[in-house]
């Protein structure tokens, strides 16, 4: 993909240059960084003095078709798409404007170029030219304002963009005067407060971008879009067979599209199901490879590939349930668990230890604080103190491999403490039903490109997603500054802050930091693991 | 015998309606739908959005309407947004809604709409249906004639060797359920790593990687004997053994009748008398536990469809009962009624035909 380097290079990025010169600062929170502000990947990499990695080591090949597990479910608009899978099936026609890359960075898709004003209030988007849509029309700065103003839409149920647009809307409604648009192919966007996750945020799944005819709730029955591929099948729990549209000129032809039809299996939840599809050669990539199964693919002659991610698993309490409104339990449940423990028995050591505060060392305004503290003699000693020596705590999860083995080993370590706990574990179709108001559960959180961005999801006072029930005043205070400073070493001192505050609250237990893996055959080429799910299908190909 | 009929028919129809009485009860609880609406509109809506989501689609009224409108006793649903769009149960039918009918339910034909699959349950469970048809012609083909001639070998000479190893393993067979059964078949015959196929390799028997497929998903595309032997060996050998064993009952008790006596005394040679005399009084009752076996199969079609995720009627089963498919779970209880009591009828009605000594009514 290319980029047109912007002639204005933002101030903060030479400054993230400098300090990642000086070791300051990682490369892959450098490129995340810079690339945010509007800054090209071949730029950012230059400010380093580096050239851009060469795109792929082997050349792709034109052809063939790929088959590929993965669950299928019933589609619907795409900005309620609350699985990463119904946007999966969707990408090869439904594009966004940016894309978020495995090294961190953000690249331009439907967009050219972005741009940020100095304080993070004004944006400068730029459509990029030449796209179509596979019905003819070109694609204009309107299409992409109406595509903006869908997502501040929070009248839909379950739109959950309308939370990522905060800064644009009002009144569960896209402000007036907050895009304006410049020309056929740029716009400008107005924020009503600072924030340096807006771009970021249209790279997350649900952002796809649709034509200004879509109404439906179905993208896949009515598939205007402006990528290369087209749906030919959709089988809701069976699966989708996608073909390269042949009507249709592509704004990126020749640099992927290689494909000539990719078809998705759903074959269920059963790891032992798709081990037995990949023998008889009827799968051969699968979407996500977890756990002892990790192991099995490596056996079949499959080849893994990693993706270094913050997302985790949020063992939470919810602050609103007896006994867990109590911070003193909180705390001592907290101390009774060691983090290293859980990671290992509860997910095979495959991720990096986490410290209970849900920002995670990837994210460029990550603070380093002590490490934590385990301590199951004081945990006991705290609990009796509060009275509920007797009292048998419940530790609630899905019945989903990893996150019941991290939650027993969580559990176990409590009940070594001399605390008295019960593990419960409900299958999926009725897990989600109260999964906000458990008062002791745990729940599947993927990661986001910014330290800021969980944290306005899941622990701001009131939010839809804050399922511990967290509501800090000083917390909110200092979460609303840290949206509004692009600079992430000026924005660690206040996450310094975010972080200890979310510790001495005992918001949760959050053990460890996955990584994520997926096997494919050695034929199989572009199609590596992707930090946040995605399965560009469009780049990958085979040999 | 018409009125037999009549009577059976009316029995089918009672038991159907009961049927679906408890199962609408059951996917209608309150938590179920909430289920249903999370399942349908995003896993991680507020509890506001659920009851609207459930307003606006058709399930706000009360349970004895709702069931009344499945049936197509009562008119259906019509919600109007702000907007002026109209939505409906039988608005959704017809292209433009004021054509829309008032009745749309199982009296008109309709059998209602899968929220899982977004399809009209009709065409759903027909597809499905013919699937396991699919599957249940094999397993037939398979299952019967081994059955009866391993019944009737064992069941010839009681207490002979033949009887004793035959015998032991039908009991074998029909003490291992399908889960058992059907992991272990995938262990030994379809796994590259483990089991016979890497053995067969080395011997340079199989140029394939395994065996036998251990999924039967292209079994939807084209059912081949490499796709399709494990499910339905799975299910067969299971009632195999079940059906052996009465069959070889039966037969012993045959073979000591007075009549076979006769026989041999007149001097026919013991082949003939197995063919001739015991057979057809010895398939009697086979026939009745064969006719049994259909609703059985029903059974075992769930555990192995969704063992080889071949998309059946058990599998849709599956499937309609973790999403809380309401009109299609419906759909399922009212053909496994029809399935269960028209098997029953036809064996009653063969059995007329098989003993000449029983009478209907």
């Amino acid at each position: 993909m290319s980029n047109t380097q912007s002639t204005h290079l933002h101030p903060a990025a030479r400054m993230y240059a400098a300090e990642c010169r000086a070791g300051k600062l990682g490369r892959r929170e450098f490129l995340t960084r810079a690339t945010a502000l509007g800054v090209s990947v071949p730029a950012a990499y230059g400010l380093l003095g580096l050239a851009a990695p060469a795109a792929k080591a082997q050349t792709p090949q034109r052809g063939g078709s790929l088959r590929m597990q993965m669950d299928i479910k019933a589609q619907r608009d795409p900005r309620t798409w609350d699985w990463s899978e119904l946007a999966n099936v969707c990408r090869g026609w439904l594009e966004y404007l940016v894309a978020y890359e495995r090294d961190g960075s953000l690249s331009p898709v439907l967009l050219e170029s972005w741009e940020a004003s100095d304080d993070a209030t004004e944006y400068t988007l730029r459509v990029r030219s030449g796209v179509t849509w596979n019905n003819g029309d070109p694609l204009t700065a309107a299409h992409v304002a109406h595509n903006i103003e869908r997502w501040a839409d929070a009248s839909v149920e379950g739109n959950s963009m309308a939370g990522r647009m905060g800064a644009i809307a009002e009144d569960g409604k896209l402000r007036d005067g907050a895009i304006e648009i410049v020309d056929d192919l740029t716009l400008r966007l107005h924020l009503s407060s600072p924030d340096i996750a807006i771009i970021v945020n249209m790279s997350d799944y649900p952002a796809a971008v649709v034509h200004p005819s879509f109404t439906g709730d179905d993208p896949v029955a009515n598939p205007i879009g402006t990528g290369p591929y087209r749906p030919v099948s959709h089988q809701t729990g069976i699966g989708a067979v996608i073909e390269r549209n042949p009507d249709h000129t592509w704004w990126n032809e020749g640099n992927g599209a290689w494909l000539d039809r990719i078809e998705f299996l759903d074959l269920g939840t059963d790891p032992s199901a798709w081990l037995a599809a990949v023998e008889s050669g009827e799968v051969e990539i699968l979407y996500q490879t977890t756990g002892d199964f990790i192991d099995l693919f490596d056996a079949v002659g499959m080849v893994k590939t990693e993706a270094v991610t913050a997302s985790t698993l949020a063992v939470r309490f919810n602050q609103d349930q007896p006994p867990y409104d109590n911070v003193n339990v909180r705390r001592a449940l907290q101390l009774a668990v060691d983090n290293e423990v859980v990671l290992e028995l509860g997910y095979n050591d495959l991720g990096e230890v986490a410290e209970n505060h849900h920002v995670c060392p990837i994210h460029p305004e990550y603070a380093e604080l002590p490490p934590l503290e385990f301590d199951p003699d004081r945990a006991r000693e705290m609990i009796a103190a509060e009275g509920l020596a007797d009292h048998e705590f419940e530790l609630i999860s899905i019945d989903d491999a990893w996150q019941a083995a991290t939650c027993d080993s969580v559990a176990a370590q409590i009940r070594d403490a001399g605390i008295n706990i019960r593990r419960t574990i409900l299958p999926g179709a009725t897990f989600w039903n109260d999964w906000l108001v458990y008062p002791f559960s745990s729940t599947e959180w993927n990661m986001r490109p910014l330290g800021v961005q969980v944290l306005n999801l899941a622990y701001r006072s009131g939010v839809a997603w804050n399922e511990a029930a967290f509501a800090n005043e000083e917390f909110d205070r200092l979460l609303e500054q840290a949206n509004g400073i692009p600079d992430a070493d000026e924005r660690r001192e206040v996450m310094r802050r975010l972080q200890e505050i979310m510790q001495e609250e005992g918001v949760l237990i959050q053990p460890y930091w996955r990584s994520l893996f997926r096997h494919a055959m050695p034929n199989v080429g572009g199609a590596e693991m992707h930090p946040t799910f995605e399965v560009r299908y469009q780049e990958y190909w085979k040999s | 015998m018409l009125f037999f009929l009549a009577r059976r028919v009316g029995m089918m129809l009672l038991t159907a309606l009961c049927l679906t009485v408890l199962v609408f009860y059951l996917t209608n609880l309150p938590a179920k739908l909430e289920t249903l609406a999370k399942t349908q509109a995003g896993a991680r809506i507020s509890d506001a959005e659920v009851a609207s989501w459930l307003e606006r689609n058709g399930y706000g009224a009360p349970m004895p309407v709702r069931y009344g409108e499945w049936l197509g006793v009562v008119p259906g649903w019509v919600h109007e947004s702000p907007d002026g769009t109209l939505r409906g149960r039988c608005i959704a039918r017809a292209a433009d809604p004021a054509e829309a009918p008032t009745y749309c339910g199982l009296l008109q034909g309709y059998w209602g709409w899968s929220t899982r699959f977004n399809d009209a349950v009709g065409s759903v469970i027909a597809t499905r249906l013919g699937a396991t048809g699919m599957l249940m012609l094999w397993v037939m083909i398979v299952m019967v004639p081994s059955a009866l001639a391993v019944g009737v070998l064992a069941g010839m000479r009681e207490g002979s060797r033949a009887d004793r190893t035959l015998s032991t393993g039908a009991i074998v067979s029909t003490a291992t359920p399908e889960y058992v059964s059907g992991v272990v078949f995938i262990a030994f015959f379809a796994s590259s790593t483990v089991g016979l196929s890497p053995l067969l390799r080395e011997w340079g028997l199989l140029d394939s990687p395994v065996l036998f497929q251990g999924n039967a998903r292209s079994a939807m595309e084209g059912i081949t004997f490499w796709n399709f032997t494990l499910p339905v060996v799975t299910i067969a050998l299971y009632g195999m053994g079940y059906i052996a064993r009465m069959t070889r009952a039966s037969m012993t008790e045959v073979m000591t009748q007075q009549y076979i006596r006769t026989a041999r005394l007149k001097g026919a040679s013991f082949r003939a008398i197995v063919l001739k005399h015991a057979l057809r009084n010895a398939l009697i009752a086979p026939f009745t536990v064969i006719m049994l076996q259909f609703p059985w199969l029903l059974n075992g079609v769930v555990i192995v469809e969704v063992l080889f995720s071949y998309p059946g009627f058990g599998w849709t089963l599956v499937e309609a009962a973790g999403n809380n498919d309401i009109e299609l779970l419906l759909a399922c209880a009212v053909v496994a009624v029809v399935v269960v009591l028209l098997t029953q009828l036809i064996s009653d009605i063969g059995y007329v035909y098989l003993n000449p000594r029983i009478r209907i009514s």
